[in-house]
């Protein structure tokens, strides 16, 4: 599934309106840009913001990133026009918001088929995701994940679901326990990427870090993030370590030799290699690159891993 | 195509242009207020130009505070300047794109 | 995540406390009622730890109390993102004309984000931005050969009586040319539309006057904001000198109007000190010429004043002979709907 192939440690916001923002954000090395047509834009603004994001998609180069927009909630008049206009852009993925049922992904679906159909975008090249804000969201967050072929991922937007679940956010993040939880194992049951909600305070470091830290942990694909200083944070909380590299080097000699060999059997140290262990070298190895763990032959630069972690165990414990 | 009603996008931050369009009866008449409008004024005037010409307008006057922006921006701002003056916010011309 | 702008409600006693403290510190100090009551809508931009650092508000197609603080900003960014707020707000009411009052030394802050500088004295400045501007306000309206004798006047006509018929009269002997601008101001009894009418019909037998709406331009100077000038003293000669010197410089430089007649004012104080600012700004460029209002004999000077106060006493007897035959027509067939009016609480001006 294309869905393993892309590192989406970070998905940052740009208000859709703002030209600055929406030039510059391919600056800063974010896995993902997703560009905001909705709560960053006031009502009278939407129209001028979908041609921002329209026109920037056609001119801006943003590089290797995934291109994510969020679209206005099924329950507006925009909704319509945004998509086409986004399937016309060429987005690569479309984010509806306050999604509560897998009936709302499959409206968002017909209506991208037929926006592909009309611009002569190939079918099935724009993908979707889901932002779940609502007890009722979390609930169905399987049947939402599941809802189609074109789901690259669900993520919780905390802000709508903790006053849904009439209580408000705390540093400790108790009260997203489960949702959290509820919507990573949807995400992962579905094969589908999973992300965790936005933390706002920039003057609390601290608590960036021990949230991120703590996201990871459970196995969040990545973060949502609202200013591009984060996302140096949140790539040094997903660095993997020495370890982990030295492993996952492993695992792909022992896939190079099973290849050299012939053999349709992987195997590692006496025991067959399956392909969860696969991916997740995999992985190990693509987030290695991103950091720039590995010297040009591939092997592991210790000192940078070292300087790196360093500077991240640093902040965490101001 | 005319202009039904005056209208304006865009706003006066950095990197961005506020565009106003008004019913005009000699051409298209340009107010440029820019700090780079010696360099600039001339690209900045033949894109919003080729944007009302892909509606067909070709009487208006138009008046233009930039900020610093992008070829990209300036087009983006007429585009929903002109679909607000022709009052066809809910209609994008999907053609002009 | 970023700054943001929100509404500011001045009836909430917390916020108007914040917003007026935030200007007071900023310099701007009057908070005079009628400066406060004709404000639609006030924003304030807040920072990331929900600090005020920015404000501005709409009266009108006017907008006012515009502060800001550039601690830890770019100099100028969040001055440019209040006007814009505000500017964007009035195009969704449909306002796409905009004038600001302000001190001298922010000229060129406003001429930045577009605005157009029309006339300043040296406690206040006027500039206006947007469409339709006054270029296009005095394109409209017919112009004259300039070798000829052309005249202005500006009033009220609140409504028109025979003491302003007697005044265009005395111009239009002595001119070529009169235009009469009629003051745009719905605050009046008789609302602007039916205060031009009113002149119009009542001069329509003089072939060279030019009946002309104010518009913008020509607005009860008293109107002015003036909440950036703390002494009292000082207002009334900004807003008169600002006055005149629109007059002068764009309306009678365009139309080349070469003369402004006034009625001469024995109650009025203001309007005293109003036809003295003019003598003083207008000449030599243009000329000023003061005349002696016409009474009823028996020292009865005839007053939009005097036909208001018999409207309001349901003395319409006394109105007749005060006013021409198309505004007496007018008051009797329309006298209920003045008198409600009047009972509305809306009488106001002169």
């Amino acid at each position: 599934m294309a869905n393993e192939e892309r590192l989406r440690r970070t998905m940052m916001f740009v208000p859709g309106n703002n030209p600055a923002m929406v030039k510059d954000a391919g600056i800063f090395g974010a896995d993902s840009i997703m560009f905001d047509l909705e709560d960053a834009v006031s009502l009278p603004e939407k129209d001028a913001a979908r041609y921002l994001v329209y026109e920037a998609l056609q001119t801006v180069d943003y590089g290797d990133a995934e291109l994510v927009v969020r679209i206005n909630g099924l329950d507006t008049p925009f909704y319509k026009n945004d998509i086409r206009a986004m399937v016309k852009a060429g987005i690569d993925v479309i984010r509806l918001p306050k999604v509560e049922t897998a009936d709302m992904m499959t409206e968002l679906v017909g209506l991208v088929e037929e926006a592909e159909a009309e611009f002569g975008r190939e079918k099935g090249s724009t993908r979707v995701m889901a932002a779940i804000e609502s007890a009722m969201g979390v609930v169905n967050a399987y049947a939402i994940a599941s809802s189609t072929d074109r789901m690259m991922g669900i993520a919780l937007s905390a802000e709508d679901y903790t006053t849904d679940m009439k209580t408000h956010r705390y540093p400790d993040g108790a009260e997203l326990e489960y949702a959290r939880n509820a919507i990573l194992h949807a995400a992962r049951a579905a094969g589908v990427s999973a992300f965790d909600t936005v933390f706002t305070n920039m003057d609390d470091p601290e608590g960036f870090y021990r949230e991120t830290q703590y996201i990871h942990q459970l196995g969040f694909d990545g973060k949502s993030l609202v200013n591009p200083r984060q996302i140096e944070m949140v790539n040094a909380v997903f660095e993997p370590t020495e370890k982990e590299v030295l492993n996952a080097q492993n695992v792909i000699a022992a896939i190079e030799e099973a290849r050299a060999k012939g053999s349709g059997v992987i195997s590692m140290n006496g025991q067959m290699v399956d392909r969860p262990v696969v991916l997740r070298a995999e992985r190990v190895m693509r987030l290695a690159k991103a950091s720039h763990l590995l010297d040009a032959a591939g092997d592991y630069i210790s000192n940078v891993k070292a300087a790196n972690s360093q500077e991240g165990g640093k902040q965490s414990e101001k | 195509m005319e202009i039904k009603k005056t209208a304006l996008a865009g706003t006066l931050e950095s990197s961005d242009v506020q565009v106003m369009l008004s019913q005009g009866t000699n051409g298209i008449q340009f107010d440029l207020d820019s700090d780079v409008a010696k360099q600039y004024g001339t690209a900045i005037k033949a894109t919003v130009t080729s944007v009302l010409n892909a509606y067909g307008i070709d009487n208006a006057d138009v008046k233009i505070v930039d900020k610093g922006a992008l070829d990209m921006v300036i087009k983006a701002r007429t585009i929903a300047a002109v679909q607000r003056a022709l009052d066809i916010v809910d209609e994008p011309n999907w053609e002009v794109l | 995540m970023s700054e943001q702008i929100q509404d500011i409600h001045l009836r909430n006693r917390m916020q108007r406390k914040q917003w007026q403290d935030f200007l007071v510190d900023r310099g701007i100090e009057v908070f005079a009622d009628q400066e406060i009551d004709v404000i639609d809508d006030t924003i304030g931009l807040f920072d990331e730890n929900g600090q005020l650092v920015g404000t501005g508000s709409i009266a009108g197609d006017v907008i006012k109390y515009i502060a800001v603080c550039n601690q830890g900003a770019e100099a100028g960014s969040r001055f440019n993102t209040v006007v814009s707020e505000l500017v964007s707000r009035l195009a969704q009411q449909g306002v796409f004309h905009i004038m600001v009052f302000t001190k001298p030394q922010y000229t060129t802050s406003f001429e930045h984000v577009g605005f157009t500088k029309l006339a300043d004295s040296d406690q206040g400045v006027l500039l206006e931005k947007g469409d339709p501007n006054i270029q296009k306000y005095l394109a409209a309206i017919p112009k004259k050969d300039p070798d000829e004798k052309i005249a202005g006047i500006v009033m009220n006509a609140n409504p028109f009586t025979l003491g302003h018929r007697y005044l265009v009269e005395t111009a239009a002997k002595e001119n070529d040319w009169v235009y009469v601008f009629v003051v745009n101001q719905d605050a009046s009894l008789f609302k602007t539309e039916e205060r031009v009418a009113l002149v119009q019909a009542g001069t329509k037998d003089l072939e060279n006057v030019i009946v002309v709406n104010g518009g913008s331009y020509m607005v009860s100077y008293a109107t002015f904001p003036a909440y950036f000038i703390s002494s009292p003293d000082a207002v009334v000669d900004y807003q008169t000198t600002l006055d005149a010197r629109l007059f002068k410089y764009w309306i009678a430089e365009d139309l080349h109007i070469q003369t402004r007649y006034l009625g001469s004012e024995p109650y009025s104080h203001t309007t005293d000190l109003y036809n003295q600012a003019l003598q003083r700004e207008l000449p030599p460029e243009v000329a000023v010429k003061i005349i002696p209002r016409k009474e009823l004999g028996s020292g009865d000077a005839i007053s939009a004043t005097s036909v208001r106060q018999a409207l309001s006493d349901g003395d319409i007897n006394k109105i007749e002979n005060r006013v021409p035959i198309t505004t007496y027509q007018f008051i009797v067939s329309h006298q209920e709907e003045l008198e409600a009016r009047i009972q509305k609480g809306n009488e106001n001006g002169d």
